[in-house]
């Protein structure tokens, strides 16, 4: 048996060992959100996060995996959308859709370590994601709004610690 | 399924992991996975044989992290791209290294692929080989037996880059006194198909080259160094006329294995704005030092 941490869930599951993480994802614990696509490193639609890094799951084993992995349902808190799902929708940057989960789990990697990244920041960090309606423009405005609201809520964070204590 | 089954090994201990590597047949390493993982799958389609084991070094922790002292820097080989493109330990000419990882493949591609991938995967046109030939790096291995070996990057490459020993960590030696200059170019911006990977390292000494290296990844065969045009910058002083006239002393059989036109002459394009770039960077240096 080998145990899994997705999504903050423990899951216990009987793996061989040459399981992708996209198909244990998809097959296996029904985590439709991580699309599957090129299957071969191009496209970036199977992006998932593993300490903070974008990491493509159709080329990861499963079995190899040790820390906390976070996929597009492990954003939102409840109906409380995280940031970057808020202003992907809210900036129109998915068209037909598809390529947006890869798309927000490269940018949350991104604008967790830096959320005022610059636009070759940008295209550096966002290199690996495809998106095959060219929606590339509104894709970078909903990145730049979501890091101004991540940063509002980081500096926020110790306030609220503060006041607690209070 | 993506894959075809194989027995799966994740041993904790260098040396364990040396023993199964040498006892498992048909075994396969897994580093970062990003050539094998994508390969595994290509031979799936085609029909073709796959291994019977795959030996995964994650685990292991000895195998991880970069250090640096004054006389060295020590690339562990399951170190990632991202993980040494971060590393606040690259200066002096550990610094052109930000440079050759920055230009490698895709961002999710960075934070996986991993040194010793990089340079053992045998594709012959990944970016890093060029960059260890030229900061004339020295590669360390580790047998079944326990026994070590180090190799020069250059001898590695010479021989095929074929090896049966696992590549444990790179050492490269500090040089504060050369000057850098490396280029890869791809296909297109958007696809990510190599062409060349470059780089020259010279020491400037009374304004001529000195110990000079150029080592090329033509993508066709493993990464060389091109010593004609080597002792060619080693007779000149360094100067703007030299950029032009190097491109008379280039060893051909490196540079015609591309049989099209353009990407030959994007060799020398690459090697011109190579030598342009540290003509220019010593020539703003004496200037500077003219001043002080």
């Amino acid at each position: 048996m080998k145990t899994l941490i997705i999504n903050k869930k423990k899951y216990e599951l009987d793996l061989k060992g040459h399981e992708t993480l996209l198909e244990v994802l998809r097959n296996h614990l029904g985590l439709t959100g991580t699309k599957t696509a090129c299957e071969e490193t191009e496209c970036g639609t199977c992006c998932v996060n593993i300490k903070g890094k974008a990491i493509l799951s159709c080329i990861t084993l499963a079995y190899n995996i040790e820390e906390e992995i976070t996929t597009i349902e492990g954003l939102s808190e409840g109906e409380t959308l995280h940031p970057l799902q808020k202003t992907y929708l809210e900036t129109g940057a998915a068209q037909c859709g598809f390529c947006i989960p890869g798309f927000i789990m490269a940018s949350k990697a991104l604008l967790e370590k830096n959320p005022e990244p610059t636009q070759e920041e940008m295209d550096y960090a966002l290199d690996g994601n495809l998106c095959r309606c060219g929606g590339y423009l509104r894709i970078y405005d909903a990145v730049i709004q979501a890091g101004k609201e991540m940063k509002k809520l980081n500096d926020q964070e110790p306030r609220n610690i503060a006041t607690c204590k209070g | 399924m993506l894959l075809k089954p194989f027995s799966f090994h994740s041993p904790t201990q260098l040396a364990e992991a040396a023993t199964l590597y040498k006892d498992l047949p048909e075994v396969r390493l897994l580093a970062g996975g990003t050539f094998l993982l994508s390969n595994l799958k290509s031979l799936k389609r085609k029909g073709l044989k796959t291994p019977k084991n795959v030996l995964s070094l994650k685990r292991i922790p000895e195998l991880h992290g970069i250090t640096a002292d004054n006389e060295q820097l020590i690339i562990k080989s399951m170190t990632t791209i991202d993980e040494l493109f971060e590393s606040l330990l690259l200066e002096d000419n550990f610094k052109i290294l930000r440079t050759v990882c920055r230009n490698i493949s895709t961002q999710p591609i960075r934070n996986m692929a991993t040194m010793g991938g990089n340079l053992t995967c045998r594709y012959t046109w990944t970016e890093m080989p060029a960059a260890m030939i030229g900061l004339e790096a020295r590669l360390h291995f580790l047998n079944g037996e326990g026994t070590e070996s180090v190799l020069s990057a250059e001898e590695f490459f010479k021989g095929g880059a074929k090896t049966d020993k696992i590549l444990t960590h790179v050492v490269i030696k500090r040089d504060k006194e050369c000057s850098i200059a490396y280029r890869r170019v791809r296909k297109s911006s958007n696809v990510d198909i190599p062409l060349l990977s470059l780089m020259i390292k010279t020491t400037f000494s009374e304004n001529r080259f000195t110990n000079t290296r150029v080592s090329v990844n033509n993508c066709v065969t493993f990464a060389q160094r091109d010593i004609i045009l080597e002792n060619f910058l080693n007779q000149n002083i360094c100067s703007a006329r030299i950029t032009e006239e190097a491109l008379d002393h280039l060893d051909k059989t490196i540079y015609d294995t591309r049989s099209n036109e353009y990407k030959q002459h994007m060799f020398r394009v690459s090697i011109k704005s190579a030598l342009n770039e540290l003509v220019q960077n010593q020539k703003n240096k004496n200037e500077n030092s003219h001043y002080q």
